[in-house]
C-alpha cells in the first residue's frame, strides 16, 4: 500500500489539523448576520493513501454515511477535505443514498463515492445499480460493492459478470466486495480471483493476527482495503452504570481504536459512522496524531477489561464442558444482562436450557474443563449467569 | 454460525414474545411456510442485515422475528421488529419509507408497493418483501392481505406521534424522527424534524425544563456570543455556515427551532409560530 506522505514526513511537517474541536467553536459558524467565528475557514491538512490498483488517492479517514442524522455533517466533511464517502442501497431502503447524493451535491466529482448492493442475482444487482445512480444523483459510482459476503460461494459468477458489465458501461469505475464474516477465507480468495479492485472489511484492534495476514495478502495482490467496524462495535453497546464496562468509555478509547486501523499500512482508508459535527471533529484527530504508545496501552487495557468478560463466539469451547453446558450460549445470555441491560432477555434464554443444563452449578466443579483461548474466565462468568438467572 | 443457530432455536423454543401469533403463512390462502422462523437480537442482527443493522439499533431495536413463506415460485419474507417504544417504531418506519409514495392507514402508518410493504403499530415495525418469479408482477393484494392480518394481531398505538402535529403545515414536505444528533448537533439528542420547501424545523423533548435550559445554554456557547431572540421562554438566533439562518428556543422542557433559512430573522419569525403550537 503506497502512502503519498509517509507518517514520519507527515508528522515532521507538522500537519496537525487546526480543526480539532472545530465543531465546538471554529469553522462551523461563518456568520453573515451574526458574529464571525474565530478560526473559521482555517484549512485542514489531511493524510492520503492510494487505494490499491484503483490508483485513487483517499483520505485515511473516510466517512460512513449510514447513520448520519443530518446532511450538514457530510457537507462539512467534504468541505474539510475528507474525500471517501460510503453508503449502500439497503440503508434506510435507499433513503440514505438520497440524502448522501443531496449532501455531496456539486462536490461529487471531486470525491470517491461507494455504494453497495445486497441483491443476489445479475438482473437484480444491475437494477439496484441503476436505482443507486438515480438516488445518488450521479452518472457513475466509484466503487460498487457486492454487499455483505461471508464466503467465496456467496460471490456468484453472475454477480461478478454484473460488475464487469457495469464497468464496461461506465456506470462504475471499480468493483468491490464488502464482508463482515469469513474474511480470512474470503480475502485470499478475492486476491487470487483478480477481478476485485477493493475489499471493504470489518477490522479492529480486537481481532486476531489471522486478519492482519488476510489483509496483507489482499493488499499485496493490489486490492485496495477499506476498514469498517473500526471502533470494535463493543464500545457502543455497554450501558452506563454497569461497573465492569464503564472503563470502555474512557476518554480517548474510540480515537485510539480508529488510529489503530489507520496505522495499519495495508488499510487505505476507514469509514467510521459519523452522526454529528462533534464526532467528525473527534475522528479528524486520527489523521493528525500517530498511533502512540499510550494508545496501545489504552487499547491493551481495554482488551484486558474485555477479555475475561466477552465471549467472541469463536466456538472453540463447543463440547468442552464435562457437564454438557452450551458455554458460549450461556455467556451470551449473561452479556444480554450485563452488557446490554436486558436482564429479562438473558433470563428468558437461560430458562430455555434443558433441565439438566439448568441444574448445573459451576461451583461444584473442582476444575473447569473449558479453557477459553481468548482468556474469558469461563467458570466465573457461567457461575454468575447461574446465580443471576436460575 | 452453529452457535447462533442454536441460540435462535432456543429463543424460539422458549416461545419468546408472540411469534406464533402474528407470523403465519396461512394468513393468506395459497401460501406455505418455507423455512424455520428466524429471530435476531441486537447482538446478532448484523448476521441478517449486515451494515444496515446499525440503522435499526440507532432507533432502539430490541428484537426481530420473521418467517419465510412460499407460493409457487414466489417467496415472501415477513420481519417484525420490536422497538423500545412506539415513537421509535414510527421513526424507523419513516426512515425506511419512500418519501415519494403516499402513507396509508395501517397501524400508525404504512406503505404498500408492488413487491414490498412496511408499517408500524405500537412498538412494532413490520416489513414484508416478496421475491416473485415474475419480477414485474404486482403483489399488492397479497401484501395488503398479510399486512392487514398482522396489524390486527399486534397491540399498540395507531396514531402518529403527537409532536408531529405541532409543526406548522404550510409548505411542509416531510417529517421524521431523528434518533440522535438533530441538525448534526450532539447536544440535540433525539427529536422530530420537519422539512419545508425552505428550511427545516425541529422539536426535542428534554427530561425537564432545567435540562432543556442547560442544553440551550451549551448550544448558545457553541455558537459563540450570538444574540438572544424573543421566542418562548428563551432563545437565540445565529447564522451558521452549514445550518444557515437559525433560531433555537426553549419552551418548558421542549427545545425547538428552525434552521437552513436565508437569515436568522426569518428563523426567529417561524420559530415563534412553532413555539405557539407547542402546548
Amino acid at each position: 500500500m503506497e502512502s503519498k506522505t509517509s507518517r514520519r514526513e507527515f508528522l515532521s511537517a507538522g500537519l496537525m489539523l487546526p480543526v480539532m474541536g472545530a465543531g465546538s467553536k471554529m469553522g462551523l459558524w461563518n456568520a453573515t448576520d451574526g458574529p464571525v467565528a474565530k478560526g473559521a475557514n482555517t484549512p485542514a491538512k489531511l493524510e492520503y493513501r492510494t487505494l490499491g490498483r484503483t490508483g485513487l488517492k483517499v483520505t485515511t479517514l473516510g466517512f460512513g454515511c449510514m447513520i448520519t442524522s443530518d446532511p450538514s455533517v457530510i457537507e462539512r466533511a467534504a468541505d474539510i477535505g475528507i474525500n471517501y464517502f460510503d453508503t449502500a442501497r439497503g440503508y434506510q431502503n435507499g433513503n440514505n443514498e438520497r440524502m448522501v447524493g443531496a449532501a455531496l451535491g456539486v462536490k461529487r466529482k471531486q470525491l470517491v463515492l461507494s455504494t453497495k448492493t445486497h441483491s443476489k442475482d445479475k438482473v437484480s444487482v444491475l437494477k439496484d445499480l441503476d436505482t443507486s445512480l438515480r438516488e445518488l444523483n450521479t452518472d457513475y459510482i466509484d466503487i460498487w460493492y457486492l454487499h455483505g459476503k461471508g464466503s467465496p460461494e456467496e460471490v456468484h459468477d453472475d454477480l461478478i459478470e454484473a460488475q464487469q458489465l457495469a464497468k464496461k458501461q461506465g456506470k462504475i469505475r471499480f468493483a468491490g466486495v464488502s464482508t463482515h464474516s469469513g474474511q480470512q477465507q474470503l480475502l485470499p480468495w478475492m486476491a487470487q480471483k483478480g477481478v476485485f479492485d477493493v475489499a471493504l472489511v470489518a477490522y479492529n484492534f480486537s481481532m486476531d493476527a489471522g486478519m492482519d495476514k488476510a489483509i496483507e495478502v489482499a493488499a499485496k495482490a493490489g486490492m485496495g482495503v477499506v476498514g469498517m467496524k473500526v471502533m470494535a462495535g463493543g464500545f457502543r453497546g455497554p450501558k452506563p452504570g454497569v461497573p465492569a464496562l464503564d472503563k470502555l468509555k474512557q476518554p480517548g478509547a474510540l480515537l485510539a481504536a480508529l488510529k489503530w486501523v489507520i496505522n495499519k499500512p495495508g488499510v487505505a482508508t476507514t469509514i467510521p459512522s459519523m452522526t454529528d459535527m462533534d464526532q467528525l471533529d473527534e475522528n479528524l484527530q486520527a489523521m493528525a496524531h500517530p498511533f502512540s504508545a499510550s494508545d496501545e496501552k489504552l487499547l491493551a487495557a481495554h482488551l484486558e477489561t474485555i477479555r475475561p468478560l466477552y465471549c467472541r463466539m469463536c466456538g472453540e469451547c463447543n463440547g468442552a464442558c464435562q457437564k454438557g453446558l452450551p458455554v458460549a450460549d450461556v455467556l451470551r445470555y449473561l452479556t444480554y444482562a450485563d452488557g446490554y441491560g436486558q436482564f429479562a432477555l438473558g433470563r428468558e434464554n437461560f430458562l430455555g436450557l434443558t433441565a439438566e443444563q439448568a441444574a448445573v452449578r459451576c461451583g461444584d466443579c473442582a476444575e473447569c474443563t473449558v479453557q477459553c483461548p481468548h482468556g474469558v474466565q469461563v467458570q466465573g462468568r457461567v457461575a454468575r449467569a447461574q446465580e443471576l438467572f436460575a | 454460525m452453529k452457535i447462533a443457530g442454536l441460540l435462535l432455536t432456543i429463543l424460539l423454543a422458549t416461545g419468546l414474545s408472540h411469534a406464533k401469533d402474528y407470523l403465519d403463512c396461512k394468513f393468506v390462502p395459497g401460501w406455505e411456510q418455507s423455512e424455520a422462523k428466524h429471530l435476531y437480537v441486537a447482538d446478532n442482527l448484523w448476521e441478517y442485515k449486515d451494515g444496515a443493522a446499525e440503522g435499526y439499533l440507532q432507533f432502539g431495536f430490541v428484537r426481530m422475528q420473521g418467517i419465510s413463506c412460499k407460493s409457487g415460485g414466489d417467496t415472501l419474507t415477513i420481519d417484525v421488529s420490536e422497538m423500545t417504544d412506539a415513537d421509535s417504531a414510527y421513526g424507523i418506519f419513516v426512515a425506511n419509507s419512500d418519501p415519494n409514495l403516499p402513507v396509508v392507514k395501517i397501524g400508525m402508518g404504512g406503505q404498500v408497493q408492488q413487491q414490498s410493504a412496511n408499517f408500524a403499530k405500537g412498538k412494532y415495525y413490520v416489513e414484508l418483501v416478496v421475491v416473485a418469479a415474475n419480477p414485474n408482477s404486482n403483489q399488492t393484494a397479497t401484501l395488503e392481505a398479510f399486512a392487514s392480518r398482522i396489524e390486527a394481531l399486534l397491540e399498540g398505538r395507531t396514531t402518529a406521534p403527537e409532536a408531529l402535529e405541532w409543526f406548522p403545515k404550510q409548505d411542509l414536505t416531510s417529517t421524521r424522527l431523528v434518533p440522535e444528533s438533530v441538525l448534526g448537533l450532539r447536544l440535540l439528542k433525539r427529536g422530530y424534524q420537519a422539512k419545508y420547501r425552505q428550511g427545516q424545523a425541529f422539536i426535542v423533548q428534554e427530561a425537564s425544563p432545567e435540562s432543556a435550559a442547560d442544553v440551550l445554554k451549551k448550544l448558545r456557547e457553541k455558537f459563540e456570543g450570538v444574540p438572544a431572540a424573543q421566542v418562548a421562554d428563551e432563545a437565540f438566533q445565529a447564522k451558521a455556515q452549514y445550518l444557515g439562518g437559525i433560531c433555537i428556543f426553549r419552551k418548558g422542557r421542549y427545545l425547538g427551532g428552525y434552521a437552513n433559512l436565508p437569515d436568522s430573522k426569518q428563523a426567529v419569525t417561524l420559530a415563534a409560530k412553532l413555539a405557539d403550537r407547542i402546548p
